[in-house]
């Protein structure tokens, strides 16, 4: 706790430093005039390339492997070096320490970040984006990713990275409980959830039906089903986010309504999803990134049957799906062609179709690469992990312009448990639906308007 | 009516029974820690103390290899070693000045040292980073260790303790015709040796714990990163295996733990004396 406080301290510290050297005010350092030839340079001197990434245990070895593949067979003598950074925040913490101290020869040459730092990116002087590399290289990749996984790295209307470890939110469920109420399959809305608990109750079962509260993850795709933004700016991805847009469409109103319905009806038990609850098998339903199914299989320990579902829908005129999410990669510019041809190569490799199917299959993340998942490595993974067979469905079903929630690092934090606190206490408080509107929005425009300070 | 000797037992009694109680509310954690370290990701779900063997020890073998603790221990036994001797020395020497000599200015320079300790770390994270990147020497030992070279709170720890020493014995040694160095080392180092030790311990501790800025000044070269680096790479977003998190931080207990061991009578010297200059 003391550690992430003085993180997230430090994070605070740097950022209010370094917002005033916006790589978009500054000078614009890339994408200019494409040289004639890179390939012919690329290879005729050998390259290091440092490459940051927050993989952690299983992931981290993945990342490992991945690398020592490039390394050995790249024809261009690239060699790569990865350098675990701590988690997300810390490796934010350190870029942006990089670079508020103007020492941009320690900035790596690759970096993954998750959502929460990409505004931080965007800031970065030596920031080289993928709308950048692809006008410096002439070659557009974009139409290898799926849309939505790559939608989630644009800000300001600009790509800033490529999809790597992607994961979408979805409903695991408790089979065995399910089916000893009756069900053969898993909710679908707040109101399929309302019914199962009445169904549960009647068939003598105390398990509690379903235990969360959102957040910034999961709310964005809940409003996002019923056509609204958290915030502007498609969530903060095209303009920084500095005003509630769900308030006055009335979608926040609407979602607030049927998660009130939940609990009233018992259903809910309002708090953080406890996953060894889940794993107990004293709760029935839970939301989570699918990322997490090998662990889940891992810690259930074949005690009831898993099963998966699409994320629950508000009420049924909601559209369906959730955003992907995960963390990507991202470049930046080190004023060299050759390195920067090499970065390029680097980075295709990792997010190319065999790559991101050996990737997805050896952590639980999904192929962001169009293709990929029909690859013999994944389709094996598939046969043995059934359960991620519902991500595919899941991101055909999200809507194109669905966004997650991007709020400016600055207050990235506090936006999280803001939303968190405000729902919780809307519900212990027994405040009306208009009173937690209310409260949603004096917890949150706040903050956005922190940024809108900021960004002046 | 209670005789003196029955009062005196019943304090005892109580007194031992609160420190016991105390003590091991303090080492649970630690406990918890070891005996997590040996249970099955399945076994750790249950609420159930203990482990079903002491036998399994694939967490600390997965700890290892995913953390590299071993090649982590290392460079943070190098940087706390080196830290921890070279803030010691730099603190009894500037101690030394502070309680022996008189010079102008010397109380602002003391209060200077005072104030060093009211500024927060990580307010210097920055400053501090540029300077070690100026000097060039990131991804380096020196690089994790040169912030923890000075130390305001032992400087001034020390100070008092040598403030309790008798002036007289440096005028003695001084007839005797031996130097201040001389002094400090074959006299006041020896005699202060319960108080260094416990500074000695006590630094190696929070140096060998640092996270963040080791962090930050290794962050270009991988075999560079410390132990607790190490075992961040062992606690992944998706899935929470805290037996391998424990198992890595039973690892990383273990040179503070020896060093306790063999460190801990003087330690408790160093404690009762301070209680007595107090």
């Amino acid at each position: 706790m003391k550690k992430t406080l003085a993180i997230v301290l430090a994070v605070l510290l740097i950022v209010t430093s370094f917002v005033s050297c916006n790589k978009k005010a500054a000078t614009t350092t890339t994408a200019t005039a494409a040289p004639a030839e890179v390939k012919p340079v690329l290879g005729s001197e050998p390259v290091k390339l440092i490459f940051w990434h927050s993989g952690a245990e299983n992931d981290g070895v993945a990342i490992d492997n991945l690398v020592k593949k490039f390394n050995e067979t790249n024809q261009y003598q690239i060699t790569v070096e990865p350098v675990f950074q701590g988690q997300y925040a810390d490796s934010l913490a350190v870029m942006m320490s990089m670079s508020a101290a103007g020492n941009y020869e320690e900035l790596p040459d690759i970096m993954q970040i998750a959502t929460g730092g990409i505004s931080g990116f965007y800031d970065c002087e030596k920031a080289f984006s993928v709308d950048d590399a692809i006008a410096y290289f002439g070659e557009d990749i974009k139409s290898n990713y799926l849309t939505g996984a790559l939608g989630t790295w644009v800000y300001k209307g600009e790509q800033m990275a490529l999809p790597f470890a992607t994961s979408t939110t979805i409903t695991y469920y408790n089979k065995d409980l399910l089916k000893k109420a009756g069900w053969d399959h898993c909710p679908d809305t707040f109101a399929d959830i309302i019914k199962l608990a009445a169904d549960m109750k009647k068939a003598g079962i105390t398990a509690t039906v379903y235990q969360d509260v959102p957040t910034t993850s999961t709310i964005a795709p809940w409003l996002g089903q019923l056509g609204s933004y958290v915030m502007n700016g498609k969530n903060g991805t095209e303009e920084d986010g500095i005003k509630l847009e769900c308030i006055d469409n009335g979608a926040m109103k609407t979602f607030l309504t049927e998660w009130k319905a939940m609990s009233d009806a018992g259903a809910l038990v309002s708090g953080s999803p406890q996953k060894n609850d889940f794993y107990a098998g004293n709760v029935a339903l839970i939301t989570g990134t699918n990322s997490g199914v090998t662990d889940f299989i891992d810690k259930i320990g074949g005690k009831f049957e898993l099963g998966t579902s699409t994320f629950f829908r508000v009420n049924d005129k909601a559209s369906y799906g959730a955003t992907p999410q995960g963390s990507a990669l991202c470049m930046f510019d080190h004023d060299s062609d050759v390195r920067k041809a090499a970065v390029w190569e680097f980075i295709k490799f990792l997010t190319n179709a065999e790559s991101q199917a050996e990737f997805g299959a050896a952590t639980g993340y999904t192929p962001a690469a169009v293709g990929a998942t029909d690859l013999p490595i994944y389709q094996e993974y598939l046969a043995t992990h059934p359960q991620q067979a519902i991500v595919s469905e899941q991101l055909a079903k999200t809507p194109a312009d669905m966004r997650g929630c991007s709020p400016h690092s600055v207050i990235n934090a506090d936006f999280y448990f803001g939303i968190q606190n405000a729902v919780k206490d809307f519900l212990s408080k027994g405040l009306s639906v208009d009173e937690g509107v209310k409260l949603v929005n004096d917890t949150l425009q706040p903050l956005l308007d922190q940024v809108a300070l900021l960004v002046d | 009516m209670m005789t003196r000797r029955q009062k005196r037992i019943t304090e005892d009694v109580i007194v031992s029974v609160i420190a016991i109680v105390l003590g091991l509310i303090i080492i649970f954690p630690i406990i918890y820690a070891v005996l997590g370290a040996f249970k099955t990701s399945h076994e750790f779900l249950n609420p159930k103390l203990l482990p079903n063997s002491f036998k399994y020890l694939k967490n600390f073998q997965d700890a290892l290899r995913k953390g590299n603790l071993i090649r982590y221990s290392v460079n943070s036994f190098v940087i706390a070693l080196i830290g921890t001797t070279v803030r010691l020395v730099f603190s009894i020497l500037a101690a030394y000045a502070f309680a022996y000599y008189d010079w102008k200015g010397k109380q602002i320079c003391f209060f200077l040292v005072l104030g060093t300790m009211m500024i927060p770390g990580d307010i210097l994270l920055i400053t501090n980073y540029i300077t070690v990147s100026r000097m060039h020497i990131l991804n380096t030992y020196l690089a994790c260790m040169i912030t923890s070279f000075v130390s305001g709170s032992q400087m001034f720890m020390l100070r008092q303790r040598f403030m309790s020493i008798p002036k007289d014995m440096r005028e003695a040694a001084q007839i005797d015709g031996y130097g201040d160095l001389y002094y400090i080392a074959r006299i006041l180092v020896p005699i202060s040796k319960p108080v260094l030790t416990t500074l000695f311990v006590q630094s190696f501790i929070n140096i060998w714990n640092a996270y963040l800025w080791p962090l930050i000044v290794t962050a270009g070269k991988a075999n560079m990163r410390t132990i607790m680096v190490g075992i961040t790479k062992l606690n992944s977003w998706e899935s929470e295996n805290y037996e391998l998190v424990l198992a890595g931080v039973c690892i990383s207990l273990i040179p503070s733990l020896i060093l306790f061991i063999i460190m801990r009578r003087n330690m408790r010297k160093g404690g009762m004396e301070g209680a007595l200059v107090g």
